[in-house]
């Protein structure tokens, strides 16, 4: 699935900065920085220790001074005040609740189609409009092969599935093959 | 059990061609976290409230709690298939129960799928009800007007119970409260001669909850064994199943009781017992994160039970008129929950509330189990509210004065001990109370005929068995009721159409059938 999992408070930081950012023209620019910081944190090294390690608020600060070269006044502030006030999770997660939020905002869901093939790029745009038209938003959607779907194609966008594979068909056989109705052993005798 | 290779072969045919290649859109989301049988779930954007979801390995689960990033929810199966990480599907149903005519006679679990053993059920998806539904409303109820006959003297005659009624079984561990329940429904067999297809016969519901698994076994014998299963359905959540599965089973007998009802059926449900229902409860939402009140049972306790008991009720004639859901007026759903206390204690949290919700209790005591007392009911802090009007008359007639001269009883029994020193009118009353207290006494699994308890608290409270030892009015009993059945065939019927108390005549032939018995037996 596309979706990650945001928390509130996450969700409610980057809120702030989005509404900040727009304000100001800078959703973009803000954006990009984010995903410079997230890259920082994917380091395990860099990760434990912002997280982690028993760093002193200074030590860390320094540290992420050093990646914030270029960075927009807003990400700047953003990241002080997240260091003032110890929300090392924050920092960590803040790109992926920020983009979302973009995402919502932009009128765009993102998706995976899960298919046991690589589906052709018209494929992938026509299954794009179809279900954009069903939802009144743009999708995009990344591809990822499955072979054991066997056939068909299984699409998640946002917290929706449409399984339109020959695994799920079959699955849904065996489920109906098991709740039908049995004769009862009275009928049988 | 043996099926036909040709009919699984008609079924699959008749599936693979209806079986639609329709991939509508469904709501999914991922497990966050799992354990202790409730799960995390991140996604499910439209889920509801106690919407049935579907985890990918089978497993089902309900969802209880909706939060703003994540949904809480009870897994009804195996725990240990569900992984962190793994698709939850939403199944747009509210969890619901099979019910009808084909559960008689059947033990299912909570989900309403059978554990006896006997099969399928044979019922269809148009069988299927919510386990919680909206309780009749003011206008399609009336007030409750036939009695539910226990069978027990000592409740038939001073604590009756109506038919639509809630009436509450209270009393410490081995006091008798699942024989007294038993009682009932082999006693129900007199209603309808045991046959589910009469419409007068009161179907049974019995909800066995945390119970063990052995007792569970030995109430479905004796009631196969008595012929009394026919006409009872017994729901079981053991104390192996899950607590989710624990403190759904009420709601599931409710609605397997509610669908007699609705169909203008008389239907008595057991609840046996709702303190350990609570517990249950109290467990799930604790793992849950519901914050804990008192006693860390969640703050909605009392609306566990009350919304439950709410659902018996006895319904209007004209139901069917003032609300579509109903197919016939006048059925009714007797409710007799059960809870366990602990040292006799009524003031703890959840007695107290049932207490409350309900239309009466009946209170049985180790104490007067103990000094040979059965049924241990305490007459004196026993009530029931409202099933005085359902009384037949010349019951209510006779227990009248019983009920008088049991209190009076009771009052002096502490001078009994002083013998020849008290004045004749105290005398008297001690013997007249000491054998009603016989007369009241009653051994298990023989439940009494209305009619012939009307006659033996008639033959007590007439005074005439006053000059008898007390140790032969059980022996006096037995043969009295022997000999009225046989030669006076006709008492019975004169007793239950009575309009007003024993007619004089009926009264002059056991006045004469006392007599003759207390002859034979001197």
């Amino acid at each position: 699935m596309s979706t990650v999992a945001v928390d509130p408070v996450t969700a409610r930081w980057a809120g702030a900065l989005w509404n900040l950012a727009s304000s100001q023209g800078a959703v973009d620019q803000v954006g990009k920085d984010l995903e410079r910081l997230a890259a920082e944190f994917s380091s395990p090294a860099v990760r434990a220790f912002m997280l982690a390690g028993d760093a002193s608020p200074a030590e860390r600060r320094s540290k992420l001074e050093q990646v914030m070269g270029g960075f927009h006044d807003l990400s700047r502030r953003f990241v002080g005040l997240a260091l003032d006030r110890a929300r090392m999770g924050v920092l960590e997660r803040a790109a992926a609740a920020y983009r979302a939020l973009s995402l919502d905002k932009a009128g765009v869901v993102e998706g995976v189609v899960e298919a046991p093939r690589p589906l052709e790029t018209a494929e992938v745009s026509a299954l794009e409009a179809k279900l954009g038209g069903e939802l009144g938003k743009t999708v995009r959607l990344s591809q990822r092969v499955a072979p054991d779907l066997l056939g068909g194609v299984r699409v998640f966008v946002g917290s929706r599935m449409i399984d339109g594979s020959a695994t799920g068909r079959l699955e849904g056989l065996r489920r109906r093959l098991l709740d039908a109705p049995l004769p009862t052993p009275a009928a049988i005798d | 059990m043996d099926l036909r290779p040709a009919e699984v072969t008609s079924i699959l045919e008749k599936e693979i061609e209806n079986y639609g290649g329709d991939s509508r859109m469904q709501s999914v989301g991922t497990v966050l976290s799992v354990g202790d049988g409730v799960s995390r779930v991140y996604g499910l954007d439209d889920c509801m409230m106690n919407e049935l979801l579907e985890f990918q390995n089978g497993v089902r689960g309900i969802a209880l709690n909706l939060e703003e990033d994540n949904v809480g929810c009870v897994l009804l199966g195996d725990a240990a298939k569900v992984r962190e990480g793994d698709t939850v599907k939403a199944t747009g149903r509210i969890i619901s129960v099979p019910t009808g005519d084909q559960l008689l006679g059947r033990v299912v679990n909570a989900l309403g799928d059978p554990i006896d053993g006997k099969g399928p059920l044979g019922t269809t998806a148009a069988d299927l009800r919510p386990i919680e539904q909206p309780a009749p409303s003011v206008v399609e109820r009336q007030p409750v007007t036939e009695p539910l006959q226990t069978g027990i003297k000592a409740i038939d005659a001073m604590i009756p119970i109506g038919r639509g009624q809630r009436e509450l079984i209270i009393g410490d561990r081995q006091t008798g409260k699942t024989a007294l329940i038993i009682d009932t429904i082999l006693s129900q067999k007199n209603t309808g001669d045991g046959d589910p297809t009469n419409p007068e016969q009161v179907i049974c519901i019995y909800v066995a909850v945390a119970q063990k698994q052995s007792t569970v076994v030995d109430i479905v014998r004796r009631l196969e064994a008595a012929g009394a299963m026919k006409y009872s359905i017994v729901v079981m959540a053991s104390a192996i199943d899950e607590a989710s599965m624990q403190y759904l089973s009420c709601y599931c007998g409710a609605a397997m009781g509610e669908r007699f009802r609705d169909a203008g059926r008389h239907v008595a449900i057991f609840y046996d017992d709702l303190y350990k229902q609570a517990l249950a409860y109290r467990q799930v939402m604790l793992l849950l994160r519901r914050p804990p009140g008192r006693e860390a049972f969640p703050g909605d306790v009392f609306y566990l039970h009350s919304r439950l008991l709410e659902r018996a009720a006895k319904l209007a004639d004209n139901a069917p008129e003032i609300n579509p859901r109903y197919e016939a007026g006048g059925g009714s759903m007797t409710a007799l929950p059960v809870v366990e206390t602990q040292e006799a204690d009524v003031s703890a949290y959840i007695p107290t509330n049932v207490i409350s919700i309900t239309d009466g209790q009946i209170f049985l005591e180790s104490n007067l189990f103990n000094s040979g007392i059965r049924p241990a009911v305490n007459a004196g802090i026993s009530v029931s509210r409202v099933g005085g009007a359902a009384q037949i008359p010349a019951m209510k007639k006779t227990a009248g004065s019983l009920r008088l001269e049991l209190a009076q009883y009771r009052e002096l029994q502490a001078f009994a001990q002083f013998g020849s020193d008290l004045d004749k009118a105290t005398q008297a009353k001690l013997t007249r109370g000491e054998r009603l207290v016989e007369i009241l006494k009653q051994g298990q699994y023989t439940p009494y005929k209305v009619t012939d308890q009307v006659a033996i608290i008639y033959a007590g409270t007439s005074g005439a068995l006053d000059d008898l030892a007390v140790s032969k009015i059980a022996d006096f009993e037995s043969a009295f009721l022997e000999h009225l059945n046989a030669s006076h065939p006709e008492v019975a019927e004169q007793i239950m159409t009575a309009k007003k108390g024993i007619p004089d005549e009926t009264k002059a032939v056991l006045d004469e059938a006392i007599a003759t018995v207390k002859r034979q037996i001197a």
